[in-house]
């Protein structure tokens, strides 16, 4: 089975190729808490669930790791976004569940261990 | 068709006042998440996969009622995450109930039984509880990803009917359903008396971490078709018949996101219950803000060309009973005859 692709303990730095907006963009696609890095050095843990980038002042929308907020930031205050936080969805397929199952099953049909 | 009069007047009155009207995106059913929270971790489902913060995250009644205040919609639907687990769920169906609206409360049934014995509802045409069932015991058991669940759920049903409730089924079907298993799923629910029935194919929901599992139109088609093509008399569905045919690709339909808008603790969802594009603060910032040119299979998006869920195309299915004589004609026939 292929390994499931994730974006966890990524800390990228915006260029050319990956511009801040991009990065916002899998920011919110990420199912995990991410660390929001300002331009004036602080830093904001926690979930990015919404972004703006068409509005007139662009900007992303984030619940911090204790759920407090929602939190309105700037693009323009933004430095870069890492992705500190556990994927939430990795690993969780259903094909691995099936599998397990499936080797549940080979299992008890082996009976059980020797003493 | 088991839709009790009452609630298809409703239906009916508010969908044709809505054409008088001349609104042309109107919501007819809100699907209401109080909580992303659950107490299963279906392998299909990408709603509960959030951080703690995220998922201990609850919104309040008053959050709730100005939601289903501002959308107007007559039917309100309660999924999550597990609706049961959500503290203030009986506050919450009270106040629905008051505004007589009516509530389908989505629930895998685990804690049930709990709930009714703690007199938490009381009996109520506005009220049904829709339990999740994706097949027989091997079947549901598998998609839930926890084995004991099927049985729970049975459990669950009985004791709501025993106790006067209205109970309903919603069942999501995958690629590799077995037609035959699934119409003797039909069976084992007709049998338990449940009201009706709800089906719909699964969507390849982008955030879900099973891709491979989810069916594709003309497979699909085929499926339901093989399912639905001979139905038992007494087989009820509480669903448009239209949007079976839909299924079974008899009719082809475009999507109406807007007609199952999505409210939860991170806003109005952007464009519909299974995409999140974004989120919007008011529901008419939802409708006036959201660019629904770029969804449903017109389109082009690759993420609708596929799509034949419920949230999206049964609200287009009430609309053609409407819009024309042939499509009320054709849901009266559906309806009393019980064939789709």
């Amino acid at each position: 089975m292929e390994a499931e692709k994730t974006l966890e303990g990524w800390a990228p730095e915006p260029d050319a190729e990956m511009p801040l907006a991009q990065i916002v963009e899998l920011a919110f696609d990420y199912r995990g808490n991410t660390t929001v890095v300002k331009r004036d050095g602080t830093e904001l843990h926690g979930y990015v669930f919404n972004r703006d980038a068409d509005a007139p002042v662009p900007h992303l929308e984030m619940f911090d790791a204790e759920g407090g907020g929602p939190y309105r930031v700037p693009y323009a205050e933004v430095r870069t976004i890492h992705f500190t936080g556990k994927d939430t969805a990795a690993g969780k397929s259903y094909a691995a569940w099936l599998a397990r199952k499936q080797a549940e099953k080979v299992g008890r049909a082996a009976g059980p261990p020797p003493p | 068709m088991s839709v009790p009069i009452s609630q298809m007047w409703t239906v009916a009155s508010y969908v044709l006042t809505q054409r008088f009207r001349g609104r042309k995106q109107y919501p007819l059913v809100l699907m209401l998440e109080p909580l992303f929270r659950c107490n299963l971790a279906c392998a299909g489902c990408g709603k509960i996969q959030y951080p703690g913060q995220i998922l201990r995250k609850n919104l309040t009644v008053e959050q709730c009622l100005k939601a289903v205040d501002e959308c107007g919609a007559p039917i309100v639907s309660i999924p999550g995450g597990e609706p049961l687990m959500f503290p203030e769920i009986g506050r919450l169906v009270t106040e629905l109930v008051a505004r007589k609206k009516y509530i389908y409360l989505c629930t895998n049934a685990i804690l049930l039984k709990e709930k009714l014995d703690a007199g938490v509802f009381t009996p109520s045409k506005y009220l049904s509880f829709s339990i999740h069932m994706d097949g027989l015991r091997e079947e549901h058991d598998e998609a839930v990803c926890k084995d004991g669940v099927f049985d729970q759920a049975v459990e669950g049903i009985r004791e709501a009917l025993r106790r006067g409730y209205r109970v309903t089924t919603n069942t999501t079907l995958f690629d590799g359903a077995n037609p035959e298993r699934v119409r003797q799923f039909f069976d084992a629910m007709m049998d338990l008396g449940v009201e009706g029935m709800m089906v719909s194919p699964g969507y390849s929901y982008s955030k879900a971490p099973d891709q491979e599992h989810f069916l594709r139109k003309q497979r699909a088609n085929d499926l339901f078709r093989q399912i639905l093509s001979s139905p038992k008399r007494r087989w009820r569905f509480n669903q448009s018949p239209l949007f079976l045919q839909f299924l079974m690709g008899k009719r082809d339909y475009e999507c109406t996101p807007w007609g199952n808008p999505t409210f939860n603790v991170f806003g109005w969802q952007r464009p519909c219950y299974l995409l999140q594009e974004g989120y919007a603060q008011s529901f008419e910032e939802l409708i006036q803000g959201t660019r629904w040119e770029r969804y449903g299979k017109r389109s082009g998006n690759e993420k609708c060309r596929d799509c034949m869920v419920h949230c999206g195309f049964e609200a287009t299915a009430v609309q053609e009973t409407f819009a024309s004589w042939r499509g009320f004609r054709d849901t009266v026939v559906a309806t009393v005859t019980g064939r789709v």
